[in-house]
């Protein structure tokens, strides 16, 4: 076994390596268009419009709320889709610098999940900003379960995406099968329809997928808390999302450990 | 520093590299599900069949080897980014993680964002970067550019803010792959004052190149790989030496088959007069593509008239490797006299040079037949042959100039 490159200050350098692979990744993403970052904004913005007016306007969906609820699920959703997607490919597109040198290549993906981050938080806050002041937010003690819902949301996103960006140097299906399951999240989570439409008997089967529990929570936590919260829904079972969310997490990062020391000659 | 025994900066035992190679190299789920039993759908490739050294600090040590050798598998199992299959390669000290210059740049950032992410992947911190932005960007020469996006560099200033970068790390084990290979001759001296500097600082490199005479100028030490073991380690030049003995052997082997291909070869003419054989002999009159200088070397043809021609001519020239012509003739220029041919006839024409001049190198022969008065071309082969020339001297270039020196004067004392 070699010996660990430079190891002094193995986790200063691991988080300055993130942090300017992450701030790269924005620029890029960006990069050559005109409108820049403001199409982070700008498509979840788009996406609500369209969604907006299918479900409101030709399913007549006319809860008051609704448009709102919708608006935080497109934001939750967002951030998965674009976390996981970008991670799965955060490996095999850097083939040519994970063969000829030696860093820590979970670095990679995990700059992909700060990058989703950084929209994630541009998002919610102007979310925050344009509609508190409206009065369209319920803001308040109860918000802050929004916090622990994000966490729980990045650790499912990151725990999936080193899953994939694994797996996807291996098996090049991948990138199908996950677009495909992205596509059916958007439905299968809940993220646009509200989970009342959801037939009682099949709730409890439905909050079994994290991203389902954490877009529900995430509304009742800033949009409508007085309606039921996951777990005055299920009840105990709310907790299976949360520990399989972990349990993800978990497992892509110890699949990860276990096949990156093959990256570079599998590529 | 300790003044203990020195332990070496590198230490490799035995180290074996096996890759597993799909035959059929499908990478879908359906294939695998469908082939879940078959374990035989891989060939082993024995990359390193056992390969132990040690580098001690301040060396340098080039490796050298053909194609396929294991060389840049030794350097990646050296640097950690491929793991042994068994065996152990230790590195005592830090290492610079870049294997090849520039892996890491991106050319839709800019020279300044660029030195921050490839800084960063060197384990430099952002304020330790800002604090030697300014050097790095004097020393690849580039700083009236610093805020343009890569993508609008020239491959050489890419090349130098490559280097200017790597050579930053803090690093006491230099590994390369092919760096040489990059950038034009000012810049590869530069590489070689930085890598003469490490060398006072006590620093090993382990390059690994196809250059030979740059090992024969900077290494102290060579190590010659062949399909995976280690055949020589020594003094870089008798190393080199021994390779390029072995090249030429390999190559002789190879090449005693017996029939020129004409067929794939770039030709143009209106076919009046057609080459149909072309040979070049050795002394004992076999066919080679290998030759010795000062040894003989014959050039024989062989062509076929389909028209009646009586003004013609045949010629040839040698080229270097990258198409400069070296040396040419024609029979018209050396007054060879040359009969005239009836449709069908056939004759043998050759020339003889009694002293091969050419020294090491590959080389490559064009032929040509044309009318004597008119530039009417008959037929053309533009580079169509290669061949090889090894020397045993070490005179430098290309050419043995055939000279001799001798002192004319007498031994004197200096006047006044």
């Amino acid at each position: 076994m070699a010996t660990q490159a430079l190891p002094a200050g193995r986790t200063t350098r691991y988080l300055s390596l993130t942090r300017e692979l992450a701030l790269t990744n924005f620029k890029l993403k960006y990069t050559g268009s005109v409108l820049g970052y403001l199409w982070s904004l700008m498509k979840p913005a788009l996406y609500f419009g369209v969604l907006y007016t299918i479900f409101v306007h030709v399913f007549r969906l006319n809860q008051r709320d609704f448009p709102l609820e919708l608006l935080v699920g497109i934001v939750v959703f967002t951030f998965f889709a674009e976390c996981t997607s970008n991670s799965l490919g955060a490996i095999s597109g850097n083939a040519h610098l994970v063969r000829k040198a030696l860093f820590p290549l979970s670095a990679l993906v995990v700059s992909q999940s700060i990058t989703a981050l950084i929209t994630l938080s541009i998002n919610l806050s102007l979310i925050v900003a344009v509609a508190g002041p409206l009065g369209r937010l319920h803001l308040g003690l109860q918000s802050l379960l929004a916090l622990p819902l994000l966490l729980e949301l990045y650790l499912l996103a990151l725990g999936l995406g080193m899953l994939l960006a694994s797996l996807h140097v291996f098996f090049h299906d991948v990138a199908h099968i996950w677009e495909v399951m992205t596509q059916f999240m958007l439905y299968g989570a809940g993220v646009v329809f509200p989970a009342s439409l959801i037939p009682l008997r099949w709730r409890g089967a439905f909050f079994l997928n994290p991203l389902a529990q954490i877009v529900e929570d995430m509304r009742r936590a800033l949009v409508t808390p007085a309606a039921a919260w996951t777990g005055q829904l299920v009840g105990w079972e709310a907790a299976i999302p949360i520990i399989l969310s972990v349990a993800l997490f978990g497992a892509g990062l110890l699949c990860f450990r276990r096949l990156a020391p093959t990256f570079a000659e599998s590529l | 520093m300790s003044e203990a025994p020195a332990e070496p900066a590198v230490q490799v035992r035995d180290l074996v590299k096996r890759f597993r190679v799909p035959i059929d190299r499908s990478r879908s789920l359906k294939y695998r599900f469908s082939h879940l039993r078959s374990t035989s759908r891989y060939r082993e490739l024995l990359a390193l069949g056992g390969v132990s050294f040690d580098i001690q600090p301040g060396e340098f040590v080039g490796i050298i080897g053909a194609n396929g050798s294991g060389k840049s598998t030794l350097l990646k199992i050296l640097s950690g980014i491929y793991q042994p299959t068994s065996g152990e390669a230790r590195l005592r000290g830090p290492f610079s993680p870049f294997l090849e210059l520039g892996v890491g740049f991106n050319p839709e950032l800019t020279a300044r964002e660029n030195v921050h992410v490839n800084g960063a992947i060197l384990g430099l911190s952002r304020a330790e970067l800002e604090r030697r932005m300014d050097a790095i960007l004097d020393f690849a020469e580039l700083r009236e550019f610093a805020d343009q996006k890569l993508k609008n560099y020239s491959s050489g200033m890419q090349v130098r803010l490559a280097f200017t970068v790597a050579i930053q790390a803090d690093a006491e084990i230099l590994l390369m792959d092919e760096v040489l290979a990059v950038g034009d001759a000012a810049f590869q001296a530069k590489c070689f004052d930085v890598f003469a500097r490490y060398r006072q600082e006590g620093k090993t490199v382990v390059l690994v190149t196809h250059d030979l005479a740059a090992v024969d100028t900077h290494c102290d030490r060579a190590i010659l790989l062949d399909h995976g073991t280690l055949v020589a380690d020594g003094p870089a030049a008798s190393v080199t030496a021994q390779y390029r003995r072995r090249v030429g052997e390999a190559q002789e082997v190879q090449d005693t088959a017996p029939t020129a291909d004409l067929a794939n070869v770039e030709r143009w003419g209106n076919g009046a007069i057609r080459l149909d054989a072309v040979e070049l002999l050795d002394a004992a009159g076999r066919r080679h593509s290998n030759f010795e200088t000062g040894r003989p070397l014959t050039v024989r043809c062989r062509l076929t008239a389909h028209r009646a021609v009586d003004d013609w001519m045949v010629g040839f020239a040698v080229h270097r490797a990258d198409g400069v012509i070296l040396a040419g003739t024609n029979t018209k220029i050396e007054q060879a006299r040359l009969p005239s041919l009836e449709p069908g006839q056939e004759l043998t024409v050759e020339y003889r040079i009694p002293f091969l001049g050419l020294l090491t190198g590959t080389y490559r022969l064009s032929l040509a037949v044309e009318a004597t008065q008119h530039a009417v071309t008959f037929d053309h082969i533009d580079q169509g042959f290669t061949f090889r020339v090894n020397s045993t001297t070490w005179k430098a270039g290309q050419f043995d100039l055939g000279g001799e020196y001798r002192v004319v004067s007498e031994v004197r004392a200096a006047e006044g």
